[in-house]
Parts: structure tokens; C-alpha cells; sequence
């Protein structure tokens, strides 16, 4: 299996894949930290608590105002609970630093950048194969068709892991270059959870930054693992990379926005889409559906998982190859 | 040329037995059953459709037979796929490697899947890859490679771990002359020296003349003729008058006689020719020639297919 794994890394690295995601990654990364370098730049002329204050009011009015989906809704009234929260504890939420910027990314670009780049590397593991003709030879190896299909799954949850890694570790070089790096036991408060009108602040619990940012790494992983057994999946279903690869974005931005736009279509929470951020939900941003716990997150992805793997090895391993 | 034929009582490398293909109401391939021995280079000739490449599918496992089965060195390949996959090396319809590796990464890509270690996959690499001329071009990329310099590639990795059965689809495709006379050259040497069967599918008929033992022909999913070249050829054997009056002389001769374009083919041996010459002559016809009208593979390939093609 070793060996059958170190072939696939070697075939997807020589296609440059990952190079690509790397690259996509480094690049947003950089645009980010600048624009916090500049946020940072002009925090000393700033009230960071009239600037919170600011912002609180201005979500005020738009929640009296109304005629706002409910989702939206939602959004904005944790959003007001929250800020109100750090308001009250003098704690400014905001200050960018090295750690707090390592944090983020796990929220931001779990939301959608990780998922697509996880999707760049896995869709076409199995369909570049049949396109290039070399499924032929792959497969009147004398290696059965599951070990084959396992060792890509393996590999492809590697690269998922080490597309998040990279992740990390860019956005810790990029920022390092231009904000300050103290900052990793600061507290974050996490567990926000939204009441019928409110935000429940019984629920909050308080970390270590560093702590905090395993956390959500965690979950992001999670997602990523996830991401990448549907992206085989579709690997599996299609024969062109360009169909697998444009399936897997287009339910992924579609899913996104269909979560956003219509939530009540309830049905849409059992969307792998609507569970993706897990980070996110994490931190207190509110599922787009009522009912969406952390754990039917975590069940709903596994779920989503575990049917993805099951119909790519019955497919891969019962099908006929055809020119 | 050495035959195999007639060993019946040595378990056949490649047993295909009844193979049939159905695909919705088609039958693609229609009780397709041939063994082939070791040390024997067993032809696969067939028209575009006829159902080759589909039956060299079903051959390595890429495709289910409806019916019948496929036993490789004793091991049946639906059930026992990884013993069976171990005798083989094969192209299937065109040499596809990864064009974005080198052909050492190619070819040691192919030997991890058979379970070498990097040690010794190192010099069945090099041994591969100097059996078919490639030493020379191993560490560029397949990419940069000519269709030839890949169909040699296909060959060098179909060779790793030395199989006992060699399937090559088309192995004449994209060589030159003197390429196709070197691959021809070593699949005879490795079916003479190492005893290796080998499979060959191919549209060039002198070159299945040429390379085979054995031929099979395949048309619309069925084995029309099997048999050795020599078999197959000289069944049909004739002798040639070349005379300057065709359908007099075929008058003369009498109704077993056809006449072919300018010439006058009789299904007799040499010996009985004399008489008809003489006949001829008595009936003041010139006669300029007679000889052997060695029927080719492509007549009696024509003729078997009904006059289709071969590609």
C-alpha cells in the first residue's frame, strides 16, 4: 500500500497540483496580510471600541429596518451579540497580530478557498487516468482495483491535510513579515449561541488563542477529509477531469449560495454545503437552518463521507473500462 | 519457425474459453474460445468492430465476460486477479503511459505495483529498457517521446518482472520499418530463448505472417479460422497459368479452374501441371508461365472476412 501511495504522490505532484494550490494559497495570503498590515498601520489613529460601537449600531438599524431573510437575520444578531460581548469586556476582538491571523484564515478559508483547492487536487485522481488512456495499464497491474482506489483515497486525504498544513503555515510566514507575533494566550471566546432574540452568553467559553486555533483547525480538517472522499467520488463518476473538477466547484459555490439565498428550504441543511464551515459555526456564526448543531454537522459530513466512499469502490471496482 | 502445436498435453499459457461480451442487445464478442502455448506467438487478426480489442480486454480483466472465462498460467482472472495479472505484460489498443514523467518514472511507477524493491526494480529498469532500445531517451519526458519511442516504452514496461505472456495490441504502430523488424525480431527471440508466449493483434497482415505460429481471425465477434500460418495458407494452395487466351484455356481446363485478372488459378499440385500444359499447347494456346500461386495471408483474409478490410 506504501508503495501504491508513493506512486500517486509522485503522480500527483508531477502534474503540479499541489504546486498550483500552493501557490493559489500563498498569493491570497500575501493580499490578506497586507491589507492588515494597513488595518494595523492605521489602528493607532483608531478607537477600536467607538469603531465596535459603530458597527453595533449600524446592525441595529438594519435589523429594525427589517425585509432581511431570516438567515441573514440570524447572522447579524449574533453578529451583535458578539461584538457587544468583547465591547463589555474590553477586549478588542480585532487587533491583528500573527496568531489571531493564523486563526482567521482557518474560518475564512474553510469556508470555501480550502474546499475548492482540496476539490483542484482530488477531482480528476481517478478520471485523469481514464482521459490519459493509463487506467488501461493501472489496472491489468497485479493489484486489485480497491487497493488501487484505497491508495489514491489515502493519498488524497495526505494532500488534504497537508493543503490545510501549508495553509497554516503560510499565513504564519506571511503575516510574521509584517504584524507582531505575540499574542497566542490571549483569550477568544467561543460558543456563542443565538437564543430566540439574543445571544446566550452562559454557553461562551473562554481559550487560549492557540487553543482555540487547534480547535478550529481541527474541524476544518475534518471538513477537508470529507471534501476530499466526495471529490474522489466524482473522480470516479466522470471520465473527463473537466466534468469531475467542474461538478465538484459548481456544487460547492452552488451549495453555498443556495444555502444563503433560500433558507427556507429546510431540506437544504442536509446539503454536505450547508456543514462545511464547521470552523465557522464554531466561532458562532449560525448554520444557514435551524436544527444544525455541531454534532449533526459532524454526523451529516461523515455521513456524506462514508456514502461518497462506499459508491466510488462499488463503481471502480465493478465497472467495465472501456477505451 | 518453431510450432507449438499439437502440445496438448502441456497446460496452454492463455486459456480463453467461450468468451462472450453482451452490451445492452449487442453481442460485441460471440463465443470466442483459444489457447495459446509457451514459446508460441499466437496472431489476432480482425477487422475495425470486430470485437479485438474488446476480447484483449476480457483477456487482462479491464472488461467481464458475459460468458465464459479466462485462465492465465492456471489462474482464473475474475477470481484469481492478482495471480493472473502477475504472468502478464501488456498494451492494451494504444502504449498510454504518464506523459508527465520521465520513462524511468514510468517504468519504476509499473515495477512498485509489482512488489519490487528500489534495488532490484533499478536494474530491471535498465534491462527493460535496453531489450527495446530506450536506454538512451529513459530520463526525458514521455511527453516529449515519438508515438514509436512510447510503443517501445509500453513494451519495456509490459516486459517488467518478465511475464510469461506477452498481450500487445497493435505493437507495429508508430514504428518505422526497421523498428517494426526489431520488435519483431524480439518477441521471436524472447518466445524462443525464454519460452514467453506472446499475444499479438495486428493490422498488417505480412507482419502477422511474419511474427505469428499461430493466427486466429476475428470477424463480427466470432473466430472465423484458426490455425498455424503455414495451415492456413497453403489450404488454399493453386497453381498459376499465366496464357494468352484466360478464358479459353479455362474452357479447356475445365470448371475447377478461376480465372483471376489475367491470370488462371487451378487448385492442383505442381505435379499434375505438365498434362494441362500440354493440353494447352495441343489447343494452340501460348502458355508464358506456371508456378505456385501461393495464396497470402490477406487473400485468405479477405476472402474468410467477406471481403471487409483490415485495420
Amino acid at each position: 500500500m506504501l508503495a501504491l501511495m508513493q506512486n500517486e504522490t509522485l503522480k500527483l505532484l508531477r502534474r503540479r497540483r499541489f504546486a498550483i494550490v500552493l501557490s493559489i494559497l500563498t498569493a491570497i495570503l500575501l493580499l490578506v496580510a497586507y491589507s492588515q498590515y494597513r488595518i494595523l498601520h492605521d489602528a493607532a489613529r483608531r478607537n477600536w471600541r467607538a469603531d465596535l460601537q459603530e458597527r453595533v449600531a449600524r446592525a441595529e438599524n438594519m435589523l429594525r429596518r427589517g425585509r432581511m431573510n431570516p438567515s441573514w437575520q440570524r447572522s447579524v444578531r449574533a453578529e451583535i451579540g458578539r461584538l457587544q460581548f468583547y465591547l463589555d469586556h474590553d477586549i478588542d476582538p480585532e487587533k491583528p497580530n500573527v496568531p489571531r491571523f493564523v486563526r482567521t484564515f482557518a474560518n475564512v478559508a474553510g469556508f470555501l478557498l480550502l474546499p475548492l483547492l482540496v476539490s483542484v487536487l482530488g477531482s480528476d485522481i481517478v478520471s485523469a487516468e481514464n482521459a490519459e488512456g493509463t487506467d488501461k495499464l493501472l489496472l491489468t497491474r497485479p493489484v486489485r482495483r480497491w487497493k488501487i482506489l484505497a491508495a489514491k483515497l489515502l493519498t488524497l486525504w495526505m494532500f488534504a491535510t497537508l493543503t490545510l498544513v501549508c495553509g497554516a503555515i503560510v499565513s504564519l510566514i506571511v503575516s510574521s513579515a509584517v504584524l507582531p507575533m505575540h499574542g497566542w494566550n490571549e483569550p477568544t471566546f467561543n460558543g456563542f449561541q443565538l437564543a430566540k432574540t439574543a445571544v446566550r452568553l452562559d454557553t461562551v467559553r473562554q481559550l487560549p488563542l492557540w487553543r482555540d486555533a487547534l480547535i478550529a483547525y481541527g474541524l476544518e480538517w475534518y471538513a477537508l477529509i470529507a471534501v476530499a472522499s466526495i471529490a474522489l467520488m466524482l473522480s470516479v463518476l466522470f471520465k473527463s477531469s473537466a466534468a469531475s473538477i467542474g461538478t465538484m466547484l459548481a456544487a460547492l459555490i452552488g451549495g453555498t449560495i443556495l444555502t444563503r439565498i433560500s433558507p427556507d428550504w429546510t431540506a437544504g441543511k442536509y446539503l454536505f454545503v450547508s456543514a462545511l464551515p464547521l470552523a465557522d459555526y464554531y466561532t458562532g456564526e449560525p448554520p444557514p437552518y435551524d436544527g444544525m448543531s455541531m454534532a449533526f454537522c459532524l454526523v451529516l459530513l461523515a455521513v456524506w463521507a462514508a456514502g461518497a466512499i462506499i459508491v466510488a469502490f462499488t463503481l471502480f471496482t465493478r465497472r467495465d473500462v472501456f477505451g | 519457425m518453431k510450432s507449438t502445436t499439437g502440445l496438448s498435453t502441456i497446460t496452454p499459457t492463455l486459456i480463453a474459453e467461450h468468451l462472450t461480451k453482451v452490451i445492452g442487445s449487442r453481442t460485441i464478442v460471440d463465443d470466442v474460445s483459444f489457447e495459446i502455448f509457451a514459446g508460441e506467438v499466437f496472431g489476432f487478426l480482425g477487422p475495425n468492430g470486430a470485437g479485438k480489442t474488446t476480447t484483449i480486454r476480457m483477456l487482462v480483466g479491464l472488461i467481464k465476460p458475459t460468458e465464459g472465462r479466462v485462465v492465465i498460467c492456471g489462474h482464473d482472472v475474475r477470481h484469481d486477479f492478482e495471480a493472473a495479472m502477475r504472468c502478464i505484460g501488456c498494451i492494451v489498443e494504444t502504449p498510454d503511459l504518464y506523459r508527465f514523467m520521465t520513462g524511468r518514472e514510468n517504468l519504476a511507477h509499473f515495477a512498485r505495483m509489482l512488489g519490487a524493491g528500489p534495488g532490484k526494480s533499478d536494474v530491471e529498469i535498465e534491462r527493460v529498457a535496453s531489450l527495446v532500445n530506450l536506454a538512451h531517451r529513459l530520463d526525458q519526458r514521455v511527453g516529449t517521446y515519438s508515438l514509436g519511442m512510447r510503443q517501445r516504452l509500453g513494451i519495456a514496461q509490459a516486459l517488467l518482472g518478465r511475464p510469461r505472456l506477452l498481450i500487445l495490441d497493435e505493437p507495429a504502430n508508430g514504428l518505422d520499418p526497421a523498428g517494426i523488424r526489431e520488435i519483431r525480431e524480439l518477441l521471436r527471440t524472447l518466445a524462443r530463448d525464454q519460452a514467453m508466449s506472446v499475444f499479438v493483434s495486428s493490422h498488417l497482415l505480412a507482419e502477422i505472417e511474419l511474427t505469428c505460429d499461430r493466427v486466429a481471425i476475428i470477424h463480427k465477434g466470432r473466430i472465423l479460422r484458426e490455425g498455424t500460418v503455414r495451415e492456413l495458407i497453403s489450404s488454399r494452395r493453386a497453381m498459376e497459368f499465366r496464357v494468352n487466351d484466360v478464358a479459353r484455356a479455362a474452357e479447356i481446363i475445365g470448371n475447377n479452374a478461376t480465372i483471376d485478372g489475367g491470370r488462371l488459378l487451378v487448385p492442383i499440385e505442381e505435379s499434375a501441371a505438365p498434362p494441362l500444359v500440354a493440353a494447352l499447347t495441343n489447343a494452340g494456346i501460348d502458355v508464358f508461365r506456371v508456378g505456385p500461386n501461393r495464396q497470402t495471408l490477406e487473400e485468405m483474409f479477405l476472402e474468410a472476412t467477406g471481403g471487409e478490410t483490415v485495420d
